[in-house]
């Protein structure tokens, strides 16, 4: 019996030292810090997910340039060089080190209303495409994905905010990360992060669901920041698809248009092939992600074939259809194409457009482009 | 003195007058009265509330279309088979469970070609079960090599077989509506059975082509429906769409149609599909064919818990949007479930052996029923698994045995006690 409560006492003392990495902080107050400096003991998660284009990051995680607090702050230097070819790349903060939801690790963080973090770039004008807290998918998935973005840095220091109340943060292995693109930042960019932390802020409210003010785009320019979407969802003969979302060949505005060159192999024997943009990337309706365009009477883009009298079979918003579906649906065609520019539109007076995460679609096929179709598109934007 | 022989006498003429205008107003009211007892309301018709609701009337009493598409093909025929004519009635059997459920509508695409065995069949239903029938038209949508909606020989020859079909059932007690068409709106973007004019074949531009199509169409059947009118004032008629796609030329082009029998595969809920169509085509609308296949493609098993989970879901939305729910948009007059029975023969129409076998395969695919959108090639939708209920190899008098599914009882208590998401929870009457 002596040697049952001893075991047992020393059982009780050891608890709280062999605590699980799954750490509940609902009961601490305040504060859970991601990042104050490099050897602040205060630090959780590890910025050890790299992604995309991981060859061109560099990371100083004890850069002495001008902190926004402390000694040290995270220098990140983007080359987008795109060393793996993506055109991409990340950094997801992770407990353990490169844990992509396969091991037990998230933190409990409930309680938690908001991250806050201090951003700089180093020139200004560098585009973060977004900034996330949780979303990490796998065995052990996290139970919130939260995302902001895109951000344009300016060349001091600036706190920003994700709102983080009404999350379910019970679980988060991926404590906060970042994404940008090389169309975003052509020449690549040097930003930095300080001060990256989790807050129990009681007057944060619910970020509430507003309605996207117009114009709203979906493309203006390669780098632009007011891009929306993602050209993630390619269709049909996918492998029939070339997307250069910064040509330079006679843009109708700006530095850019994207030129999609549609070969009409039947690569994959569907004998016809789309692109859906979409929020996030890759979303067919299994993320809570839409945009309210409430506000939007039509959307607007413009477009031109490279010979003229290509046939596109449709072009639409909406539509996409999931667990959380598309609120509606609206499109113009077969459209058939000019050389020159023109613009079209899609009427959207009347349709529901309050929760769209397909923002902009075409479809064209082989039987009305045997040989293909090369076309280029620009200033996509709901009005 | 003449003044006043005058003012007497005009009195007295006023004084007449007056007693005769009340007089004959009154007999005149009686009259109208009497025109009106004797113009008896339609037994079918669709009331027009404020504020653009709909509800369906019959035998003056609001009612809800609780319905199924109805088409039983035993397990090794196809869609040939003449069950209309079936000594082992499969009517009967499916009547009893069907009214056991809370069933209270079947929805049949097209009659059969013998007309005192349909008239049997729509008999039995409501004389036995208090079951109505829907009757509907395919419009010659499958006729080889396309319907010719342009064509003045092809239209003669639908509309003979429309007004055919109206003689003959208009005065069946257990009819409550006619639709025209299914999907045949697709044909005119030319989805399927593309068809045209010289007219159109000269129009270079796409839109404008579709645009020309849809006006033939659209008004062809408006045609039929101030025909049927005229023949039969007692049921209202729909028109057949798949979506809400073309109604934008439907509200310019056939205005005399009485609602919209909407077929509509959207998973989870309809979407905006009740305000939508408000803004397009103001009419009622009949969700006449939705439903969910019980397969689980991805995990490739039968799976009943999918199957209800969308029932359950779509019936709470039909009923949050019917004229007394103030809540919705007040313009559903209810819905028919594709389907009541597995059809084994579609996925392999043309094989007659696999009409025997209940294929699991899936042609198509539809991110709305996202439980088993990762099957192969993202074909998640099993043709074969619509109905609510299964059928056995194992025969019962004659036909096969009736399996009802998870979704059977899921809706039948539903429609027991509907419970709704938004605020007007219990307010809708049954």
């Amino acid at each position: 019996m002596k040697k049952l409560l001893v075991v047992l006492a020393a059982l009780i003392l050891a608890a709280p030292i062999c605590a699980p990495a799954e750490e509940n902080v609902a009961t601490q107050p305040k504060e859970f810090v991601v990042y104050l400096d490099k050897n602040s003991r205060e630090n959780h998660y590890i910025p050890s997910g790299w992604m995309g284009d991981y060859g061109d990051i560099k990371l100083n995680d004890q850069s002495m340039d001008n902190p926004h607090s402390g000694t040290t702050s995270l220098q990140f230097t983007y080359s987008a060089k795109k060393s793996q070819g993506q055109g991409w790349a990340g950094v997801y903060w992770q407990n353990p080190a490169n844990n992509w939801g396969s091991k037990k690790g998230g933190f409990d963080l409930t309680g938690m209303t908001k991250l806050t973090f201090w951003a700089r770039g180093a020139k200004g004008g560098e585009i973060i495409q977004k900034f996330m807290v949780g979303g990490i998918k796998g065995t052990y998935s996290d139970t919130a994905s939260i995302e902001m973005g895109p951000v344009e840095l300016t060349d001091t220091w600036k706190q920003y905010t994700v709102n983080l109340v009404g999350r379910d943060l019970s679980y988060i292995s991926g404590g906060f990360g970042w994404v940008t693109t090389a169309d975003l930042n052509p020449d690549g960019c040097v930003f930095y992060l300080d001060d990256i932390k989790f807050e129990a802020d009681p007057a944060m409210k619910p970020e509430a669901k507003k309605a996207e003010g117009m114009p709203f785009y979906v493309y203006a320019d390669r780098t632009s920041v007011k891009n929306h979407y993602i050209p993630s969802g390619w269709m049909g003969d996918y492998g029939d698809l070339k997307y250069d979302g910064a040509s330079k060949e006679d843009p109708y505005l700006g530095d850019s248009c994207i030129k999609i060159i549609y070969n009409g192999k039947a690569s994959q024997g569907a004998r016809w092939a789309g692109i859906y943009w979409q929020n996030p990337a890759n979303n067919w309706g299994t993320i809570d992600a839409g945009f309210d365009l409430s506000k939007a009477n039509k959307l607007t883009f413009w477009a031109r074939g490279e010979k003229g009298g290509e046939r596109i079979e449709e072009f639409k918003v909406g539509g996409i259809m999931g667990e959380y579906s598309d609120s509606d649906t609206a499109g113009i065609g077969p459209v058939i194409l000019t050389k020159d520019w023109k613009q079209y539109s899609i009427d959207l007076k009347g349709k529901d457009m309050s929760y769209i995460i397909g923002g902009f679609c075409w479809a064209a096929n082989i039987d009305n482009n045997p040989e293909g179709a090369t076309f280029y598109l620009d200033e996509i934007k709901y009005e | 003195m003449r003044l006043s022989t005058s003012n007497t006498l005009h009195q007295g003429r006023f004084s007449r007058q007056s007693r005769t205008v009340p007089f004959l107003g009154i007999i005149l009211c009686i009259l109208f009265l009497l025109g009106m007892a004797s113009r008896p309301k339609p037994k079918v018709y669709i009331k027009k509330l404020r504020h653009s609701r709909y509800q369906l009337i019959v035998d003056r009493k609001p009612y809800i279309v609780k319905g199924v598409c109805y088409n039983p093909i035993p397990i090794g025929q196809n869609h040939e088979y003449d069950w209309w004519s079936s000594p082992d009635k499969p009517w009967i059997v499916d009547g009893k469970l069907m009214q056991e459920m809370g069933v209270n509508t079947i929805r049949i695409y097209q009659a059969g070609e013998n007309p005192e065995a349909v008239k049997k069949v729509i008999r039995d239903m409501y004389e036995l079960y208090g079951i109505r029938t829907i009757l509907g038209h395919w419009l010659g949508f499958w006729e080889y090599p396309c319907p010719f909606y342009g064509d003045k020989i092809f239209q003669d020859k639908i509309k003979k077989e429309v007004l055919e079909m109206v003689e003959l059932y208009k005065d069946e007690p257990g009819l409550l509506l006619w639709i025209l068409g299914n999907e045949n709106n697709y044909s005119c973007l030319g989805m399927v059975n593309k068809w045209s004019t010289p007219e159109i074949d000269n129009e270079p531009d796409p839109q404008k082509q579709k645009a020309m199509r849809a006006r033939i169409y659209y008004s062809y059947v408006n045609g039929l429906v101030a025909q049927i009118h005229k023949i039969d004032p007692n049921h209202p008629v729909a028109l057949g769409n798949g979506e809400l796609i073309g109604l934008e030329f439907a509200r310019e082009f056939a205005p005399d149609v009485d609602l919209v029998a909407c077929i509509i595969y959207r998973g989870r809920t309809f979407g905006s599909l009740f305000r939508s169509l408000k803004a397009t085509f103001d009419k009622p609308v009949l969700l006449s064919e939705f439903g969910a296949d019980a397969y689980d493609a991805y995990l490739k098993k039968e799976d009943q818990n999918m199957q209800a989970f969308f029932l359950e879901s779509q019936w709470r939305q039909i009923y949050e949007n019917l004229a007394d729910n103030k809540e919705g948009e007040g313009n559903c007059l209810g819905g028919t479930t594709f389907e009541w029975t597995d059809e084994w023969w579609k996925h392999d129409e043309n094989n007659p052996e696999s009409w025997k076998v209940h294929d699991t395969e899936s042609n198509w695919s539809n991110g709305s029923y996202y439980f088993d959108i990762k099957a192969d090639g993202n074909k998640n939708m099993n043709e074969e698994w619509f109905g609510i209920v299964a059928l056995s190899e194992e025969l019962e008098n004659g036909l096969n045995k009736r399996i009802p599914r998870k979704a059977y009882y899921v809706i039948k208590e539903f429609w027991k006690n509907p419970s709704l998401d938004n605020k007007s929870k219990n307010k809708v009457k049954k």
